[in-house]
């Protein structure tokens, strides 16, 4: 399947390494305007040090952070980084196939597959998740959860017996919008 | 990457078209399980998780609660089958389960519908139950807590299986769709499966080199008779201790497991053509197959 291979090359570009004193803590997906948006759980630290694929170490200043949604913005200072597509994540499906980005257990750059197996809260009244039946493992926190076009539907955040939970770009982008950064 | 976005378009259209037939069953305290509306008014689901006999409720697809009875329950193949009054709703799309192959890609459906993919990793391998046939999925997907009775289904959205974990928690097996198919009718007509019957007990032999060149046998073992009920279907048929069951119904006996999973519900009643050797001499005697006397 050499077009997951061409899916994988291109969310790689657009993955980031969030890490802090040489300690990979997670994952990251790159934003217009030399940001990035990763986990609160991932981005503990004001300054953090930021791995592109090139192998480029940059440093990302917390720009915004909030620890009940999960979701920190940092800005990196540095030329030519790209930014991830982003998808319009209302328009999830379950059953289509999704593909996580990330470093899980240490392993850069490492691509797995899946479906979305559904939308929505896990207990009830819980906020909601685009929940896939994708494996994830410490390292893939922050890193992004692609459509079959590698445009980015959501920021993998937590694991859930077997199920992948990601937190859907819609939020993420309120997130942003809010911490002063405009929308790409 | 139009491949890609090709396939996944299909696998949320083959999850939706399933979900059209995928119904929440309530029959257990704590949580629910999945049931596939296999004909009108029956809905298919994994018999252990129905524990209760009284008050079960199925959710419809759009989200409707209705009231259900069980109209028969078989525990070796872990088949329950509930009648509902559910007229207008969608039935099953079956899929062709003799044609599903290892490696095929294949989808879990639960209520919701929700889902989880991957392939077949084997036919027939696992010890499953022998009244399915033997021809059991094995699976390498999730069956996420509640999937149990829910359907397998193929990259068209047909339903190829209902998933069950059994009794374990690290099997994800699901019977074919044409073995449920073949009891689903018995088990709404009767409550249960017959379980056919000879009335012999088997032992296995290796069969001398000699015997299987004359009379043109591949097989290295058969089983010898080494009890036969009385006033049962061995017994009026006229096997004999020290028969020798090379076949039974066409089907070659090598071992005395041979025996059971040879024989299937739906052939209580027929006769067979059992092919033994006696006193080395080749001989086809009929057998009407029995049902297994209920343990009181």
């Amino acid at each position: 399947m050499i077009e997951l291979a061409d899916l994988a090359d291109h969310l790689r570009r657009v993955t980031v390494e969030v890490m802090d004193g040489g300690k990979s803590l997670g994952a990251g997906v790159l934003w217009p305007r030399g940001c990035v948006v990763t986990n609160a759980h991932v981005a503990r630290r004001s300054v953090m040090e930021v791995r592109l694929v090139d192998g480029r170490r940059l440093e990302g200043r917390l720009l915004a952070r909030d620890g009940s949604a999960d979701l920190a913005l940092l800005r990196v200072a540095g030329a030519g980084v790209p930014a991830a597509p982003i998808a319009d994540s209302d328009a999830a499906r379950v059953g289509a196939l999704v593909v996580a980005m990330g470093h899980p257990l240490g392993v850069r750059g490492a691509l797995t597959a899946g479906i979305i197996h559904a939308i929505g809260p896990i207990t009830p009244g819980g906020r909601a998740w685009i929940q896939a039946d994708v494996r994830l493992a410490p390292g893939n926190s922050g890193g992004p959860l692609a459509d079959a076009s590698g445009r980015v539907m959501g920021l993998n955040a937590m694991v859930a017996g077997a199920l992948a939970l990601a937190i859907p770009m819609a939020h993420v982008e309120r997130f942003v919008r809010a911490a002063g950064v405009e929308p790409p | 990457m139009d491949g890609l976005l090709t396939l996944s378009n299909d696998l949320a259209a083959a999850v939706e078209r399933a979900g059209q037939v995928v119904f929440g069953v309530n029959a257990r305290t704590r949580l629910g399980s999945t049931g596939v509306h296999w004909r009108s008014g029956l809905i298919v689901t994994a018999n252990h998780t129905v524990r209760v006999d009284e008050d079960i409720t199925v959710t419809r697809p759009d989200g409707r609660s209705i009231a259900a009875t069980v109209a028969g329950r078989d525990p070796s193949i872990d088949i329950a089958v509930l009648k509902v009054d559910a007229p207008d709703a969608a039935v099953a799309d079956l899929g062709e389960s003799n044609a599903v192959r290892v490696g095929h890609l294949v989808l879990a459906v639960g209520r919701g519908p929700c889902a989880s993919w991957g392939v077949v990793s084997a036919i027939g391998a696992g010890r499953g139950p022998r009244s399915a046939g033997g021809g059991l999925f094995s699976l390498d997907l999730t069956l996420y807590p509640g999937f149990s009775g829910g359907p397998l289904v193929n990259a068209q959205g047909q339903v190829i299986g209902v998933n069950s974990s059994g009794t374990s928690r690290h099997l994800q097996l699901a019977i074919p769709s044409a073995a449920v198919t073949r009891v689903v009718d018995e088990l709404a007509r009767r409550g249960r499966l017959a379980r056919p019957y000879l009335g012999v007990g088997t032992q296995p032999v290796s069969l001398p080199e000699a015997l299987r060149q004359r009379f043109n046998l591949e097989q290295q073992t058969a089983v010898i008779v080494v009890a036969v009920q009385p006033d049962s279907p061995a017994a009026g048929a006229g096997l004999l201790m020290g028969d020798i069951i090379v076949s039974l119904g066409g089907t070659s006996i090598t071992d005395p497991g041979d025996l059971a999973s040879a024989l299937r519900p739906d052939q209580v009643g027929e006769a067979l053509t059992v092919s033994v050797l006696r006193a080395g001499e080749p001989r086809d005697i009929r057998i009407t197959v029995g049902e297994r006397p209920r343990r009181p």
